[in-house]
């Protein structure tokens, strides 16, 4: 694919897809990968520093934080699609819908999103969660509700600009719901910065994830998501700096990797830049 | 967007501007209701007993049950949103908070001004680092410096906020001394915040820098200035980072505008007691009137940013002002 | 770009010189305190919590204050008579001055406690439904009259409900009475950044011992780390809630004081004593027995504070201070689990809010109890959620903290195994009519030798039938610099700095 081509030729990018794929092989082979089970306690080795049998360390119940992190990364994962995943059904299919029929419903369906808009999305994110209870899955919904504005402006977008097309009158001169429109027409049109969106977009669900677990949004323990790691181990950052450093470098390694294929992404998907 | 409309209007100049200033008030009341309404629903679905939270683990029951009569939590769900809008609405009264029982304005009026020092420095800083990065990038297009600085940026959009914080407390407070770790009242005090939240923004401004500078470097106009004869540094400062600009104070508003919601995350982290602290703090012990209090003004001060970055925007345009004159 | 960094770094630099040497210029006449939280309101009687009666004991004074071997002693009350079991009279000191130039008066005594008593001292009724009526004999002369004998009466009187108004300062100020406070108390109010800090000054006009310095600035820095940075960088003289964490590095610090006490609270594990197996007191006690408390407190606490040995804290009048630690033995724990008829494995589940050592002392438990055959799943609730939850009667275990803000043995234990409080603080729905009648018996009799081996025979009672699993008294740990002298921690959690001076 053209695209494709495109993108190998950025550096980052490849850099950047190589880490997600890394990231994902750690999620899928957590249990082959890392040497301990998350939960399993050890008081006894509590607080060691790294070494080389506990990689990153122990935390405070005597865990090994490498296999943390490494079954963090499904976590991270999970949350990060799921998260967009909801924003970006609900939000696409209402941005779709504001587009195609315009009007009234355009109106009613942009002034909500507005109103989303206008409420800082992680004070809408907490409350949300505070709304809904703590666990994992709330989590994702949490996060996933509140970035639904930013997919239905581009669905949107792109819908309006499609919306006048021939092939779009063709379709309905011949008859075709529009139900069956939007979906088998205009939405694949959509899909360049729909996908652009999403893939910045599990990067801002992660973090505001990591966010509200940093307050204390109920994660159920013993659950290694690495905002509730860096949490955990804020109150012991003076005495064990690595409770903190690998978590926080591992959100910040995965953010990195999605931002620079997302960047890359846009690049190759941009018409404006062909080189 | 408003600044859509811009060029249209502005062809009749001021009484065209106030009212489409006018316009965007009003319209701001359907979306403050709504947010209201959203507000509303979430807490009146979450749970937990606003009078127990207030009252103290320790206070009997019927204390509770009374509390609960006196500010009509048990009345349905329409009756409390309608009396709380009509207050609103027609006295100006949002209400006191549960827990210090101060009028909610107070409470909110007391830390709006450190959330907006925060905000403030922050995009100062960013725009100080940011602006001229992002220019000499653009000039230098594909070098060295250009790459190493777009890593940059992309690292530090990628850092999250708390953990940056964390880290230049542990350097600089702790290990150095250089700079207290909480606290919001000496000079000294604003720097490890103020860094911390400005690191995202600092990544965004470079970066839209870059790719506005790129578009209009590209453009005909720069073309033709070129053509015309003129020095590459008048070319760049004159014209070029004239038409730059527009698309990068749209971003800077509208991440200050970000900012006030409270940078939640900062606040706490360095004990500064802004907004978003507050509106953590009252979420968590059932301060109904203080949740809605502050989204609501979180959602004006927000509004009033994005309108403000219009009209700048119009009037930062040269096809607009052109077209005004 | 660069001579801008310059100098912007040399202002900071400027500015971080200036500040230091404005620290040091004030800090003989300026006692600077850092506490976790800010108070809510200088209002005494609109909250009942911490940060707020730690305000509110140095604006204000009361009848009686809190003496330093924990029994009240006369403060605006000159002496005081108890007449009998229901009626109480005290004669208040001549010439005491309000900070608005106000003497204070009998007047404002009754007016103290008709405004307690209404529905603005919601919060703290249940320390004043007792008192029937205040009568004003003359200016200096005050009686009150109980509804019941209620002897709690004088501790009560200490607590921040007790610090009397000025009738006229309350009045005219209305609804924003909470930010503009006058009281009698060595220090008055100055001002008040929301959320960040309170400034208090010497009451120049206080009719007892005068503070040793002018001003005293009390912060919020709820992050402990930064409360310990602070008073490590000498920005603070004291710092309230020194955790876990930083005990070590303030000990060892030379230039730096710890001190610490037991407070009165009691963090226990709940059984819900309405649910089955719970309703079993065999099987309170085998879950009790399959625990090593004593392990748990050490791993989570790490050296703070001790694990109980009775559910009354031992700085309470009439706890019981000298049982024996608590025992692991798993194998009795077995035994009574099979006597009682429990099928195994049991499934269970622990309700904790989302504080970090209760969620630790969760996760070790839950260990504990799979020895035994007990698997319990941790489930970790918002505050709000949890006190909702716990209404529902559906929880079997739960992780909970009670503190008697009134340190008499009637507020440790009435609210939590009261079979009228079930529901309301009483979460481990435990009812036994002997017990209430004790508690009832209790809290009428006099202090003396047969109250106290009332309340001695309680305990034990509520030991022998195992609602509660003892997990943790805290302490009142404070980081002092070391030319800070006359400061004493209360287990109160609220502390007395008026008598604080520099060496």
């Amino acid at each position: 694919m053209e695209v494709w081509h495109r993108m190998k030729r950025s550096p980052m990018a490849v850099i950047g897809l190589v880490l997600i794929i890394v990231l994902f092989v750690m999620a899928l082979f957590a249990n082959v990968i890392a040497p301990f089970t998350y939960s399993k306690q050890n008081l006894v080795h509590a607080f060691e520093s790294p070494s080389s049998k506990y990689i990153f360390g122990t935390d405070e119940f005597g865990r090994d934080i490498f296999s943390r992190i490494v079954y963090g990364a499904r976590i991270s994962l999970q949350v990060g699609f799921i998260a967009v995943g909801i924003s970006m059904f609900i939000g696409g299919f209402l941005g779709a819908l504001a587009g195609y029929y315009g009007g009234k419903i355009d109106n009613v369906i942009m002034r909500i999103m507005d109103v989303l808009l206008s409420i800082p999305s992680i004070l809408l994110a907490i409350a949300i969660a505070a709304s809904l209870g703590p666990g994992l899955f709330n989590l994702m919904i949490a996060v996933g509700i509140s970035a639904i504005p930013n997919y239905a402006r581009i669905v949107r977008g792109s819908v309006l600009s499609i919306r006048g097309q021939e092939f779009v009158e063709a379709a309905k001169a011949v008859g075709s719901s529009d139900l069956r429109i939007i979906f088998k027409h205009i939405i694949p049109n959509c899909t360049a910065p729909i996908i652009v969106q999403a893939t910045l977009g599990v990067a801002t669900a992660i973090l505001t994830a990591a966010g509200l677990s940093f307050i204390g949004l109920g994660i159920q323990p013993p659950i290694p998501e690495w905002g509730a790691m860096l949490s955990s181990g804020r109150s012991y950052i003076r005495d064990y700096p690595y409770m903190t450093l690998f978590p926080g470098l591992a959100i910040m390694i995965t953010i990195l990797a999605l931002n620079f294929v997302g960047d890359g992404l846009r690049d190759a998907l941009d018409p404006k830049l062909k080189r | 967007m408003g600044f859509f409309c811009a060029p249209a209007f502005f062809e009749e100049g001021w009484k065209r501007m106030l009212k489409y200033i006018f316009r965007r008030i009003l319209s701001l009341i359907p979306v403050l209701i709504g947010v209201t309404f959203i507000v509303f629903s979430l807490l009146y679905l979450t749970p937990g007993d606003p009078a127990r939270m207030v009252l103290g683990d320790q206070a009997t029951e019927e204390a509770v049950t009374d509390f609960r009569i006196k500010e009509g939590l048990d009345d349905p769900f329409i009756v409390q949103f309608a009396r709380y809008v009509y207050k609103a609405a027609f006295k100006g009264d949002i209400g006191r908070s549960y827990v210090t029982k101060r009028p909610v304005s107070d409470e909110i009026l007391s830390a709006f001004p450190s959330t907006i020092k925060l905000a403030a420095f922050s995009v100062i800083i960013a725009i100080c680092l940011g602006i001229p990065f992002g220019i000499i990038s653009a000039i230098k297009q594909y070098s060295l410096f250009d790459s190493i600085t777009m890593f940059f940026a992309l690292v530090g959009l990628s850092m999250p906020v708390f953990w940056l914080g964390l880290l230049l407390i542990l350097l600089f407070s702790v290990r150095l001394g250089w700079f207290p770790s909480s606290g919001f009242d000496t000079f000294s005090a604003m720097v490890l915040p103020s860094v911390a939240l400005s690191a995202q923004v600092i990544a965004i401004v470079t970066r839209m820098t870059r790719s506005s500078m790129l578009e209009v470097i590209r453009s005909d106009y720069i073309r033709t200035a070129r053509a015309k004869g003129q020095t590459e540094g008048k070319v760049i400062w004159r014209h070029a980072l004239g038409n730059a600009l527009i698309p990068i104070v749209t971003i800077v508003g509208l991440q200050f505008g970000h900012l006030l919601g409270g940078a939640i995350l900062t606040e706490s982290i360095f004990s500064i007691p802004g907004v978003g602290r507050l509106m953590v703090e009252a979420i968590k012990m059932r301060d109904y009137p203080l949740v809605q209090g502050g989204v609501l003004y979180v959602a004006v001060a927000f509004s009033v940013v994005n309108l403000l970055v219009d009209l700048l925007y119009a009037f930062v345009d040269p096809r607009i002002k052109a077209q005004y004159r | 770009m660069k001579r801008f960094t310059k100098l912007a770094l040399l202002a900071a630099v400027f500015a971080v010189f200036t500040g230091m040497c404005a620290g040091a210029a004030l800090a003989k006449d300026t006692l600077i305190v850092a506490n976790i939280y800010d108070a809510k309101t200088l209002d005494p009687i609109a909250t009942n919590e911490v940060a707020t009666s730690g305000m509110c004991l140095h604006v204000y004074d009361n009848l009686l204050s809190l003496g330093a071997d924990g029994a009240p002693v006369p403060q605006l009350a000159e002496k005081y008579e108890i007449i009998d079991n229901l009626t109480y009279k005290f004669n208040l000191r001549k010439g005491v001055k309000f900070h608005n130039g106000e003497e204070m008066k009998a007047a404002d005594v009754k007016y103290t406690f008709e405004r307690a008593k209404s529905p603005a001292g919601a919060s703290i009724r249940q320390y004043v439904d007792d008192i029937n009526t205040v009568e004003v004999i003359d200016d200096y002369t005050v009686v009150f009259k109980m509804k019941r004998p209620f002897t709690p009466f004088l501790m009560a009187l200490t607590h921040t409900c007790g610090s009397i108004l000025n009738k006229k300062a309350v009045e005219a100020a209305g609804d924003n009475y909470g930010m503009n406070p006058v009281g009698t108390g060595p220090f008055k109010f100055k001002s008040w950044a929301k959320g960040d800090r309170i400034t208090l000054e010497r009451n120049e006009e206080y009719w007892g011992k005068k503070p040793a310095f002018k001003t005293l600035v009390m912060r919020a820095i709820p992050e402990a780390t930064n409360r310990t940075i602070e008073l490590e960088s000498g920005a603070i003289d004291i710092a309230y809630q020194i955790t876990t964490n930083d005990l070590k590095r303030v000990q060892e610090n030379p230039k730096l004081a710890l001190m610490r006490v037991v407070d009165n609270s009691t963090t226990y594990m709940g059984l819900n004593c309405s649910k089955a197996p719970f309703d079993n007191p065999k099987v309170r006690k085998a879950v009790s027995l399959a625990l090593d408390t004593v392990g748990i407190q050490k791993a989570v606490w790490r050296g703070v504070g001790k694990a109980p040995v009775a559910p009354i804290a031992p700085n309470i009048l009439y706890a019981i201070k000298d049982a024996k630690p608590h025992v692991q033995d798993v194998e009795a724990a077995k035994k009574l689990l099979a006597e009682a008829g429990v099928k195994l494995p049991l499934n269970v589940q622990i309700w904790t809010n989302e504080r970090k050592e209760r969620i630790d002392m969760a996760t070790i438990i839950q260990s504990q109890l799979e020895e035994v055959g007990i698997k319990a799943e941790i489930k970790v609730l918002e505050w709000g959620a949890y006190l909702d939850g716990l209404k529902q009667k559906t929880h079997d275990m739960f992780i909970l903290g009670w503190v008697a803000s009134v340190p008499d043995p009637e507020f440790a234990v009435s609210g939590v195994f009261h079979s009228s409080m079930v529901g309301s603080t009483n979460f481990s729905y435990f009812v036994n009519p002997d017990v209430d009648k004790m508690m009832e018996q209790g809290k009428a009799l006099p202090n003396g030798p047969e109250r106290e081996k009332l309340y001695k025979d309680l305990q034990e009672k509520i030991d022998s039938l195992t609602p509660w699993v003892y997990l943790h008294n805290d302490e009142q740990i404070c980081g002092t610099q070391k030319n800070i002298k006359g400061f004493q921690p209360s287990p109160r959690g609220y502390h007395v700095l008026t008598n604080v001076s520099f060496e």
